[in-house]
């Protein structure tokens, strides 16, 4: 049903709404325009030859192998991040915690506490301790992703009607059934939402793979970083960062749809 | 029922204890590490030496001033913009569509991409100097320039995006029918958002803010690209310290990573504050 | 400051589905219509259309002979109370009830003080420094109730408020309205889909079937003397026997049958509420139907008993201990006084 809105109200919305949109939208627009152009000299408006120089040179540079690297970050952060969210979620929105507030504010502190200062602790001793950098890199990015998965998964407890599965307990469901058919359906589209931000957390990051990685594990961030460091790679950082940002796009628009097919 | 408690306890196990170990063995690092009792070479010795010796030189004072700044001004631009956005979606249906498609496309631009784009847009040669076709060496130094402009900007640009998504979840749960409610009790518009919609939005508002300041202050990648290279921010310094080839320079860079993390654990502390003061108050 | 309500010639669709089908209502001023009809007839679009919270696609509507049409909700001044209680989470009891006061531009002080009078109407005094969120389903009620006459409106809207209460709750809330009333005699628009809560609180009922207003009458008229068959039924009217209207009389399989006023000639369906139909054993004289008892269905202290005539099955309803055994032959009388004839519907 219509919200309340006589016409009076209405003037001036759209103008307002398209400066927003422009405000999300314009820092974009050069990475676009940059993407497609062999040459962009200054004070054109717009590139003086299109062309893919900027792809070449992004494959050239190992944009490939990067986003390999990215992607499997992304996954690991999210593997492990996600059950813990979960499980984590459900016992805060279903269960009696003991000492809840500290519970909650340990769970909430990696927001807080600044990503470089715990990974710039942590490589003294892990050096020490001779650990693989992959699994401390992936441990440290997976504890700065949980605040972000507990959140989304105890919100989607906290919504969740347990009396669904106690009634498929009655039709004659298992505990296993229960839990695959209702349970993680009912789920899903939560579960994806939290894998998606989880996800993102091991795509995004850079300097706890700078510290970590000593700069010899190069993942999209740093190549990004890198590139765009130094002066006259402006075709070949847009093309990289449009590699940076499409994959992650695509998989929102993935899990939004998700979540309506959730919701239907 | 000690059953259900210890399930509870299994159930945060997962969480909990990655996390305590990380944060734990890391702050507890850094502390032992930047007070001489863990030092990289040489026997263990207490002594606030690496603290003394920042706070005499002027590199932490300027990083302190630059970091707070940047993070105050980042979070009250998009503090601004985001309520601003989530206020304005919720009162048209294809616009607020398309404001929220617009945020939620935001969030997963990784911070260091969106500085190449911002660095892109607003250098002296970037798009914005060419659309205004401003004469090369008049375009004001946003980039790298003395007011960090184009750092803020792509905070705010960001972080914008955080607060307009946090605040509309927060209006999502029955604000509409709050807000025809308050029409029918004879309220117009004006006093609709400011007795119903901001209050409701105030906590969420409140929390997204918090958290910008906190996230702004120990992020190191965008003012690291697109700031200039002194004063420097506290990450950008802890950094350079860290990877100095002096070895003594590590218990400095610790130190600072110290007093960054004090910082942002006490604008935590000062959000979660002000949230209960927010809840509890009750405007007539 | 109540005013005489009017709705005239109200249309509305929602994608194609007509909901309602011109809409032509009057309340009087000081008055309580409830707006009775099944779910899902579009009884809450109706006070929606009324509060300007939704655009009609025809037909206006007027209070104290302003029209109210293009007007935006906040300057009509009808307040609504919904089902759910809707309180401002952020603001105390008081400060909710002193909201429209603050709205309108009267100083704090003043505004509590106010809201504290409306807030000891309701009996809720005590409870003025409380949270909404502290409050029982029908505290909320009432704290909705006297927040809408704090905002003085010319319509009082009431869609379905006690439906989602206690039955004794609800009963107590029946009582409080009674008192509102005669305390500050709102205009007042009630919907709901109960017969009984339409019976107790409304002056008048209207009854809304199929996107129109098939009947507008006292309570007592629309049992008695419904306006058409769908009406009947839709009180539950269960006796009915189809036939035609001569000479002053219904002639049916169950004969001639005299009409206590004049109706048209033709084809009629004879009316009689089943509370009116008497029992009698199967040779009485007065006895105008006769058949087996069908079935017996409890209904609390009274049974309803069904009984197999030449003219279908009819239903009479019988005391406590009075309901005779199934498979019994029984006598019906329809009391002339309570015979009534509606059109036969059209074939369908």
């Amino acid at each position: 049903m219509s919200r309340v809105a006589p016409a009076r109200r209405r003037a001036g919305v759209a103008p307002r709404v398209a400066l927003l949109l422009a405000w999300f939208a314009v820092p974009l627009v050069p990475l676009l325009l940059w993407a497609a152009a062999d040459r962009w000299s200054y004070p054109a408006v717009l590139p003086t030859d299109w062309g893919t120089t900027g792809w070449r040179q992004a494959l050239d540079q190992g944009a490939l192998p990067a986003l390999g690297r990215s992607v499997l970050l992304g996954l690991a952060v999210a593997a492990l991040a996600t059950p813990a969210g979960a499980m984590a979620g459900r016992a805060l929105a279903l269960h009696r915690v003991p000492a809840r507030r500290v519970v909650e504010a340990l769970l909430l502190a990696p927001v807080a506490v600044p990503p470089f200062a715990v990974v710039m602790g942590l490589t003294t001793l892990a050096l020490r301790l001779a650990i693989p950098a992959g699994a401390g890199l992936v441990v440290v990015l997976a504890v700065s992703a949980v605040p972000y998965t507990v959140f989304v998964m105890r919100a989607a407890y906290a919504g969740h009607d347990v009396g669904m599965e106690e009634e498929a307990r009655t039709l004659g469901a298992g505990p296993r059934a229960v839990l695959l058919r209702v349970h993680l359906p009912l789920l899903a589209p939560a579960l994806a939402t939290a894998a998606f931000l989880a996800f993102l957390v091991g795509w995004s990051d850079y300097v706890v793979t700078l510290v970590v990685g000593g700069g010899r594990l190069v993942t999209l961030p740093m190549l990004v970083g890198a590139l765009s460091s130094a002066t006259g790679n402006d075709a070949v950082v847009a093309a990289v960062s449009l590699t940076a940002v499409l994959p992650p796009l695509a998989l929102l628009v993935a899990t939004a749809l998700l979540a309506r097919r959730g919701a239907r | 029922m000690p059953a259900r408690r210890s399930r509870a306890l299994l159930l945060l196990l997962p969480a909990v204890l990655p996390t305590a170990a990380v944060l734990g063995v890391a702050l507890t690092v850094a502390v032992l590490q930047s007070t001489g009792l863990v030092p990289v070479v040489g026997e263990p010795e207490p002594s606030l030496a690496a603290y003394r010796e920042l706070a005499g030189g002027r590199a932490l004072l300027d990083g302190l001033r630059v970091s707070l700044g940047v993070a105050a001004a980042s979070t009250a631009l998009a503090l601004a913009v985001g309520l601003g956005t989530a206020l304005l979606a919720r009162t048209t249906r294809l616009g607020g569509r398309l404001l929220r498609a617009a945020a939620a496309a935001t969030v997963p631009v990784p911070h260091l991409v969106g500085a190449a784009a911002v660095g892109l847009l607003l250098a002296d040669s970037g798009l914005v100097a060419r659309t205004l076709s401003v004469a090369p060496g008049e375009f004001p130094p946003l980039v790298a320039g003395p007011w960090w402009a184009a750092v803020v900007a792509e905070y705010a640009w960001k972080e914008s995006a955080f607060v307009a998504l946090v605040v509309l979840a927060a209006l999502a749960a029955g604000e509409r029918e709050l807000d025809e409610t308050a029409a029918t009790l004879g309220a117009g518009p004006w006093q609709r958002l400011r007795r119903v919609a901001l209050p409701l939005a105030a906590p969420a508002a409140v929390g997204a803010g918090g958290v910008t300041f906190a996230y702004v202050l120990g992020s190191y990648d965008v003012a690291w690209l697109l700031g200039r290279s002194s004063p420097e921010p506290l990450p950008v310094l802890a950094y350079r310290l860290f990877t100095d080839v002096d070895l003594a320079r590590r218990e400095q860079a610790l130190a600072v990573a110290v007093v960054t993390t004090v910082l942002a654990l006490a604008c935590l502390v000062l959000t979660a504050a002000l949230l209960a003061r927010t809840t509890r108050r009750a405007p007539a | 400051m109540s005013a005489e309500l009017r709705v005239e010639g109200l249309r509305r669709g929602f994608g194609g589905a007509v909901v309602l089908d011109g809409i032509d209502l009057t309340v009087p001023a000081g008055g309580c219509v409830a707006l009775l009809g099944p779910s899902g007839t579009g009884k809450s679009t109706v006070l929606r259309l009324v509060a300007g919270l939704d655009t009609p696609d025809a037909g206006r509507v007027t209070a104290g002979g302003r029209d109210l049409s293009g007007l935006a909700p906040e300057r009509r001044g009808t307040a609504l109370v919904g089902q759910r209680p809707r309180l401002f989470p952020h603001l105390s009891v008081l400060d909710n009830v002193a909201f429209p006061l603050a709205v309108a531009g009267r100083r704090r002080g003043a505004a509590r003080a106010e809201a504290a009078g409306h807030l000891d109407l309701v009996g809720l005094g005590d409870l003025a420094r409380r949270r909404p969120a502290t409050l029982s389903g029908g505290q909320e009620q009432r704290v909705a109730l006297a927040r809408a006459l704090a905002a003085n409106p010319a319509v009082l809207l009431l869609d379905e408020p006690f439906s989602a209460l206690d039955p004794g709750v609800r009963a107590e809330m029946h009582r409080l309205l009674a008192d509102l009333r005669s305390a500050v005699s709102p205009t007042v628009l009630l919907v709901t889909h109960d017969r009984q809560e339409a019976a107790a609180l409304a002056d008048t009922v209207a009854v809304l079937l199929d996107g129109r207003i098939a009947q507008h009458d006292a309570v007592e008229a629309l049992h008695t003397r419904p306006a058409s068959l769908a009406v009947h039924r839709f009180l539950g009217g269960l006796v009915e026997v189809p036939g035609r209207v001569e000479d002053g009389a219904h002639v049916s399989a169950l004969g001639r049958l005299v009409l206590p006023c004049p109706a048209p000639a033709g084809p009629g369906v004879l009316v009689v509420r089943q509370e009116a139909v008497g029992l009698v054993t199967a040779g009485d004289p007065a006895a105008d139907a006769t058949g087996a008892v069908g079935r017996v269905a409890p209904r609390g202290a009274r049974s309803l008993v069904e009984v197999t005539t030449a003219a279908g099955t009819l239903a009479a309803e019988a005391g406590p201990g009075l309901a005779p055994p199934v498979g019994a032959t029984v006598g019906l009388v329809l009391p002339v006084a309570q015979r009534w004839v509606v059109a036969q519907p059209a074939a369908g």
